[in-house]
């Protein structure tokens, strides 16, 4: 028996969102009596982070502490529109929407803060911890929450606002099929190491090295946590998960979990990431979002890693011990593709 | 058909509920007791989202004929936070980032305690054997081991361990 | 839906079996089947009291058939069966999962049955009869009545070989499962998920009737699929199983025996 080590390269440049038709998404922000801010949306937090990155770009925007924002997220049918969770447009297209809602909301608690202070809205400011207070005299403020029942009772005025963001649909050029689907795009590398048994056609990967390119990171620590479950999920892509083990074939489909096999926590991985941090211009605070490319470049690199360890070119996925063992054997035998 | 009646110490409180006969004990906790805090995932044993303890033992609650439990004790995640203080895995977990859509969490959690228990010093093999009968489709199991770890050295009194580094 | 019906002993529930009934064990199986509406069956029997536990009787040792994998984890005296329960599921399958319900688990599981077809282990059902493994497990479908326990002797330390084939880790279910017995002149080699059931090796076993040797070893490798029948599942094709069967058969026998 012998077990070679393999190592594969992937890149990826994700365009971030989709468009067929315009791709739009909605935010609704408005403050509740004793000045916290509701922000409404219809764009589903499934554990990537939606509501958090959400909930720190309206802070920001409003210049109000991150405790007092809450993201409700509950209802498509209630809330307003967005087009989805998916193609790695929630930072992005959501994130803008919310900017341009918490904007408008911040204008208004400015003017209703006016009002009281009897000073001009364009000469107040924020100090993000719950206070607005005339630019150069702090001694001068009202708390947002003051500011809100003011508003509320005395004044008559709602502290909301509004938000749409739209990448405007693309027509593709006839002649040349020139078109512009999408406004950015995040970028990765990633280098997968492992071991193929030649005997047996086991793959088992030993480290991922990776670098991402994803605008600026919002949460950082979110961005990590995608990054590495999504490598996962890559990894078990590659060379786990299937419905169809004799594809094209539909029989002997998994019926549960396990049969349906993904790695187990015995199977962890050391991930060395690098974040670089690329700011772009259309996206909210610079920050595109890391989605789905977390995990697309581990499965061509992993391809290229059991290539480069027996040299079989497994062009179906997922990469089984069986697909692995046959290729060496059609090959006469495990066919190394040089020392790395 | 007639119900069964079933009493039960569920999280320090009594529970006394009819079932249905072949009723599992995740539908019970969640319908009867309104304990929502068990998820079903499978309802075929293979991902641990209802991980249970009876009598301070693991179990998966899908797989457990409610009307078994009459007289036993089951722990659930509902019950590990101290009024508004969490237990420290609930509070490793969060500062650890271990979960993120959390349909896992609440069964890891138990899993998690019911190695604590008798091991307050477990090896990162140890952690690994105890979870692993419950599926995580997100996290990657990393930060889940490393805050179980985290949280058995909060335990003993250590320092929270540093987590996996970026 | 299902009536549940519960009696003190498995020989009461075996009595009270009768139509349409399903015996629960640890239920790992046979609660999933009730979850998702199985029309096989629509009464439960179930006893309160099985036998539970290790103890001892003429044959040697003998294992209540209402015995967890937790319960021989738990247990030094059966440290050779550790491999072989510590891999059946996570901890909480463990705690419920019996030696009874293992005997009738279907492909890909019954890790347990095969490890005691090798040991050479004897089924006591309730009523007294007793069966060899290898009859009972070729027969199970047609076997009538409730296990009451199993019943073995203990191997010679180092005797007794197991090895679980399982692509997650640190516990999945089985590709393939190996468990041999090398006890002078008459080795039992067993393949689980090779066939319908865990089934002997018999020409595996001959090659090995002279002792476990570097050519013995690949004298049994070369022949030890004869007779078995592996098929294709969601996990491996038969094409795969027939091919790795020989490896893992190798590496198990020389990384040693368990004690
Ligand atoms: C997540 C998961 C992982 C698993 N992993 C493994 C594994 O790695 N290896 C493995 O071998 N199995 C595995 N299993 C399958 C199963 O848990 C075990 O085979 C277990 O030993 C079955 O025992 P039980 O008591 O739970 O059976 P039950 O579900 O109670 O019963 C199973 C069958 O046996 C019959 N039966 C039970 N006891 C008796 C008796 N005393 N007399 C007559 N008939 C009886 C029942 O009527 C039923 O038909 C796994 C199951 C799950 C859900
Ligand atoms: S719901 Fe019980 S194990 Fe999945
Ligand atoms: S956090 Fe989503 S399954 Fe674990």
């Amino acid at each position: 028996m012998t077990i070679h080590k393999g190592r594969g390269f992937a890149c990826i440049n994700y365009p971030i969102g989709m468009n067929l038709g315009g791709d739009p998404s909605q935010a609704l922000v408005h403050s509740t009596p004793d000045g916290k801010f509701m922000v409404a949306l219809s764009s589903i937090d499934l554990g990537q982070g939606m509501k958090s990155v959400t909930r720190q770009i309206a802070s920001e925007t409003l210049g109000v502490p991150v405790e007092d924002v809450y993201v409700d997220t509950a209802d498509s049918d209630t809330g307003p529109h967005c087009m989805g969770s998916f193609a790695s447009r929630g930072t992005h297209r959501v994130g803008n929407a919310v900017i341009r809602a918490a904007a408008e909301a911040r204008k208004q608690m400015m003017e209703a803060a006016a009002e009281e202070l009897e000073v001009n809205a364009s000469d107040l400011d924020t100090d993000g911890a719950g206070n607005i207070h005339v630019k150069g005299a702090p001694g001068r403020s009202i708390t947002v929450a003051e500011t809100a029942i003011a508003a509320q009772f005395k004044q008559g005025r709602t502290l909301s606002g509004r938000g749409i963001f739209l990448v405007p649909p693309s027509e593709a050029d006839p002649e040349t099929g020139d078109m512009t689907p999408v406004t950015c795009f995040a970028h990765a590398a990633l280098v997968i190491d492992l071991e193929v048994d030649d005997e047996t056609g086991e793959v088992e990967v030993t480290e991922i090295n990776s670098a991402y390119e994803v605008g600026r990171a919002l949460n950082p620590k979110l961005v990590e946590q995608q990054l590495i479950g999504g490598a996962w999920m890559g990894v078990s892509h590659a060379l786990y998960e299937t419905t169809e083990p004799y594809y094209p074939r539909r029989d002997h489909g998994p019926e549960d979990f396990n049969t349906y096999l993904q790695p187990g926590p015995g199977q962890i991985t050391p991930h060395h990431i690098a974040v670089l941090e690329r700011p772009a211009e259309d996206a909210p605070f610079g920050g595109k979002g890391p989605g789905e490319m977390c995990a697309n470049p581990v499965l061509p690199a992993v391809a290229n890693a059991v290539y480069n360890a027996v040299g079989v070119r497994c062009d179906q996925l997922p990469i089984t011990p069986e697909k692995v063992l046959k290729g060496i054997r059609a090959n006469g035998g495990a066919r190394p593709q040089g020392a790395r | 058909m007639a119900k069964t009646p079933v009493t039960f110490t569920l999280n320090d409180t009594e529970a006394a509920l009819f079932v249905d006969p072949g009723a599992s004990l995740v539908d019970v906790l969640r319908r009867g007791a309104g304990d929502l805090t068990p998820k079903q995932g499978c309802a075929q044993g293979t991902c641990g989202a209802c991980t249970v303890l009876i009598d301070g033992v693991p179990h998966l609650s899908c797989l457990t004929l409610a009307e078994t439990v009459q007289g036993r004790r089951v722990d659930t995640a509902g019950g590990l936070a101290d009024g508004p203080a969490l237990h420290p895995l609930q509070r490793a977990f969060i500062d650890g980032f271990a979960a993120q859509c959390g349909f896992c969490t609440s069964g890891m959690l138990m899993a998690a305690k019911a190695l604590l228990d008798h091991n307050a010093n477990p090896t990162r093999d140890e952690v690994i054997e105890a979870i692993s009968g419950n599926l995580c489709r997100c996290t990657g199991y990393e930060p889940i081991v490393d805050a179980i770890l985290s949280a058995a050295a909060q335990m003993r009194g250590q320092p929270a361990l540093q987590q996996g580094a970026l | 839906m299902v009536a549940v019906e519960t009696y003190q002993t498995v020989a009461e529930a075996a009595a009270g079996l009768g139509e349409g009934a399903r015996y629960l064990g640890g239920g790992t199986i046979v609660m999933r089947q009730v979850n998702y509406g199985d029309q096989g069956f629509h009464r439960i029997v179930r006893a309160a009291r099985p036998e539970r536990g290790i103890g001892n009787d003429v044959q040697g040792l003998r294992i209540g058939a209402g015995t967890t994998m937790a319960d021989i984890l738990a247990h030094a005296e059966l440290s050779f069966l550790h491999p072989v329960a510590g891999q059946i599921g996570g901890p909480a399958i463990r705690n419920m999962a019996t030696v009874g319900g293992n005997l009738f688990a279907e492909n890909p599981y019954g890790d347990m049955a095969a490890a005691l077809l090798a040991l050479d282990a004897q089924v006591i059902m309730a009523g007294g009869q007793t069966h060899p493994m290898e009859r009972f497990l070729a027969d199970r479908k047609h076997m009538r009545g409730l296990v009451e326990a199993v019943s073995l002797q203990r191997p010679q330390p180092g005797a007794f070989y197991y090895r679980k084939v399982s692509r997650v880790k640190p516990k999945g279910v089985a590709v393939i499962t190996l468990a041999a017995l090398i006890r002078g002149g008459e080795p039992r080699v067993v393949f689980g998920n090779m066939a319908a059931a865990p089934m002997r090796a018999h020409a595996a076993e001959r090659a090995l009737g002279g002792g476990v040797s570097e050519a013995s070893i690949a004298a049994a490798c070369a022949v030890c699929t004869e007779g078995l029948s592996p098929t294709d599942d969601a996990l491996a094709s038969a094409w795969y199983r027939a091919e790795v069967a020989p490896v893992h058969l190798r590496r198990m026998l020389e990384s040693g025996g368990h004690s």
